[in-house]
């Protein structure tokens, strides 16, 4: 069936299965498989199934230790009388591949509504199980949890967005300053499990990732719901997420290194919640909400490469004109994440 | 939990996995990190590219297409009084099945009382179904099933089985079309399926299939699914809270009834919703400030997302533990599909 869609190939993977191809698999190279514009540079190629879990663990050491400071008051493996009420797991961080570093900045929230906070409280516990599942299934191959700045990044990152007041932006602040700092995380973490997907090569591997990723984007409906529930004209947190999702866009399209993008991505492949006009049925036009993060045309949500990934949560350090930087270091991960052997970029 | 010690550079296992030899990843020895199955769900069988005389990526996605079919009708007529449109529907010049089914209407219109934000959020959920509709069908091609019978008026057998009475009527009615709460308890029905149902799916596309980027599509619509569930899930525990009480918002409870009629008709895991061995998350009503929310459906060990398979997927939306069942439910004269037949 060698429609438009079957011929194009997902970026992440197509330089990869490309090499297959040409392993001579008759049957694959039956499938007309339409060359399209220059493929996303190779680097990804190279991944083995525990360095893409090992990418996911570096994300989640980000998000856990967000999640549990905002909500605890702690880092996660700092177990406070909070955390261990509310069932968050106790993380002994066993990881050892890599530099070990310390997590900066970081407060306990005050939060005001039951809403925002049962939400953090239910996020951070999900998200060290994440951790939790990644470290012991990865045993000794398991990254160490790197240096993390959850203080000043987040300053750093609205101050480039241009949300009114940057500079002095802290998501520890109030239950709207959470949503947003929660807000910056959650979309990523659908993009990084999806783009892992198609890169995994045993079933079990797969079906574990397509669960975790199913948790991410529960995560990123329940936030934008709150944020688009609290602010529906966005006037001001739901305006902020317009800001911050063109930023990242801006940033994961430097991470495609100049080739272009996959089947189902899109230019920009980030959106905020500005409503848009969508055509229903029979029925003509209508206005719509936007709280799920996908194309307009297929609705299949974004899916990124490490690149792209990388670029976002150091802010513009993984990419240097159309080259990776690897290490890519900044924002987020001041000395970098942690690698094994074949590096991330 | 896998001896990492067999652990073998997955670039090789991957040219073995692709060029057929050794058909299941097992049997090369690949990196299995989760083996053990930890979500709870029963595992879909880890095999590598389908048997010949298995199921193709497109019956597959046909599958799915079935199962868009029915979420589009729910939320078009939901969001507009009206449902896809025609040519939408149709049968692709090579498929078996060439009849164009029917939507039995029962009590589907547009949802009576919603603000303009609640409106806007239906029609978004409604394009996205649309849109999921006619990528399936793109991708199928000549391959795409038409649309078979849809019931809408399931609803209230529906809601006889699950035992929910409404809060104004008591008497055991359950129209989702009345009310912004109740589309969410009808929206409820449907979403956390749909990301069980894609993510039990996924593994079963083939190594030429993932090439070609389904799984990566498959994937990416299960996202959505999720992203779908996350806001009626929210809603539903969001209007409680504010609510103050469970017994005034009985939608809650209503949702979680549901979840125990799913429960019962997941063949094979039908564990009670929140115990050992579901597939089925509770929503609560936190009670206070350090209490946590249940918006998420996942495993209680590891917050891993759960899969169904075809068959209990079936069970479900035929409403029906019945094996060997063929119809039912909102599909009063079956799926069109090859998977159309409950086997266990």
């Amino acid at each position: 069936m060698a429609n438009q869609e079957t011929q194009v190939l997902d970026d992440i993977i197509a330089t990869n299965r490309r090499k297959m191809m040409t392993l001579g698999v008759s049957s694959l190279a039956a499938l007309a498989l339409g060359a399209s514009a220059p493929l996303a540079e190779a680097a990804t190629a190279s991944y083995s199934d525990s360095d893409i879990l090992n990418f996911a663990l570096n994300l989640e050491y980000l998000e856990a230790n967000f999640y549990y400071l905002a909500t605890f008051g702690t880092t996660i493996d700092k177990p406070n009388a909070a955390s261990t009420a509310a069932g968050a797991p106790q993380i002994t961080l066993s990881g050892t591949v890599g530099t070990a570093g310390t997590v900066s900045g970081g407060s306990q929230v005050p939060f005001s509504t039951i809403q925002v906070a049962s939400y953090a409280t239910e996020t951070a516990v999900e998200e060290g199980k994440h951790v939790q599942l990644l470290l012991t299934a990865l045993g000794t191959s398991a990254v160490a949890q790197p240096a993390i700045n959850l203080g000043t990044s987040f300053p750093a990152l609205a101050t480039a967005a241009k949300i009114p007041g940057g500079s002095g932006f802290s998501p520890y602040a109030s239950d709207a300053a959470f949503l947003v700092g929660a807000y910056v995380f959650e979309d990523v973490g659908v993009t990084a499990y999806h783009g892992a997907a198609s890169l995994l090569t045993t079933p079990a591997n797969l079906v574990t990732a397509a669960g975790i990723l199913a948790v991410e984007a529960y995560h990123a409906g329940l936030v934008r719901t709150t944020i688009n529930y609290l602010d529906p004209t966005g006037a001001t947190i739901g305006g902020y997420t317009n800001l911050i999702s063109a930023l990242r866009a801006t940033l994961s399209q430097a991470g495609l290194l100049g080739a272009q993008p996959s089947a189902y991505d899109s230019n920009p492949d980030d959106f905020g919640l500005a409503t848009f006009s969508v055509m229903l049925g029979g029925a003509g036009s209508a206005t719509a909400t936007r709280i799920t993060d996908a194309d307009a045309t297929n609705v299949i949500a974004f899916a990124r490469n490490t690149t792209q990934i990388l670029n976002i949560v150091t802010g513009g350090g993984a990419v240097s004109g159309k080259a990776a930087v690897s290490p890519a270091m900044g924002v987020f991960f001041p000395a970098g994440m942690n690698a094994g052997p074949n590096g991330f970029r | 939990m896998a001896n990492l010690s067999s652990f073998i550079n997955s670039d090789v296992s991957r040219r073995r996995f692709l060029a057929g030899v050794g058909a299941s990843a097992g049997a090369v020895g690949a990196l299995n990190l989760f083996g053990c199955g930890d979500n709870g769900s029963p595992m879909t069988s880890p095999t590598g590219p389908t048997s010949p005389s298995g199921p193709t990526d497109e019956d597959i996605l046909n599958f799915a297409l079935n199962l868009e079919y029915l979420e589009a009708q729910f939320y078009l007529y939901a969001a507009t009084g009206s449902g896809l449109e025609t040519s939408d529907t149709t049968a692709g010049s090579a498929s078996p099945y060439q009849t164009t089914g029917t939507v039995t209407v029962g009590d589907a219109a547009l949802v009576s009382g919603l603000t303009s934000a609640q409106q806007q959020i239906l029609n978004e959920i409604a394009f996205e179904e649309q849109a999921h509709v006619r990528f399936l069908r793109s991708a199928l091609g000549s391959a795409a099933v038409p649309m078979p019978d849809i019931d809408l008026s399931f609803f209230g057998p529906l809601a006889v089985a699950a035992n929910i009475t409404t809060a104004a009527t008591g008497d055991g009615s359950f129209n989702p079309f009345s009310s912004f709460d109740y589309f969410l308890v009808g929206a409820f029905i449907f979403e956390d399926v749909g990301v069980t149902a894609y993510a039990g799916a996924a593994p079963l596309i083939s190594a030429a299939g993932v090439a070609s980027g389904y799984l990566t599509a498959a994937a990416g619509i299960m996202a959505v699914e999720a992203y779908h569930a996350g806001y009626v899930r929210t809603s539903l525990t969001g209007r409680a809270i504010a609510a103050g009480s469970a017994s005034a918002y009985p939608y809650l409870a209503a949702a979680n009834l549901v979840e125990d009629l799913r429960a019962t008709l997941t063949v094979g895991a039908s564990a009670a919703p929140s115990t050992s061995g579901s597939v089925e998350t509770l929503l609560t009503l936190p009670a206070n400030l350090t209490t946590a929310s249940s918006i998420v459906a996942a495993s209680a060990a590891d917050a891993v997302g759960f899969a169904r398979t075809v068959n209990q997927v079936l069970h479900i939306v035929y409403g029906s533990p019945t094996v060997g069942a063929k119809s039912g439910g909102f599909f009063p004269n079956g799926m069109n599909s090859i998977f159309a037949t409950t086997t266990a």
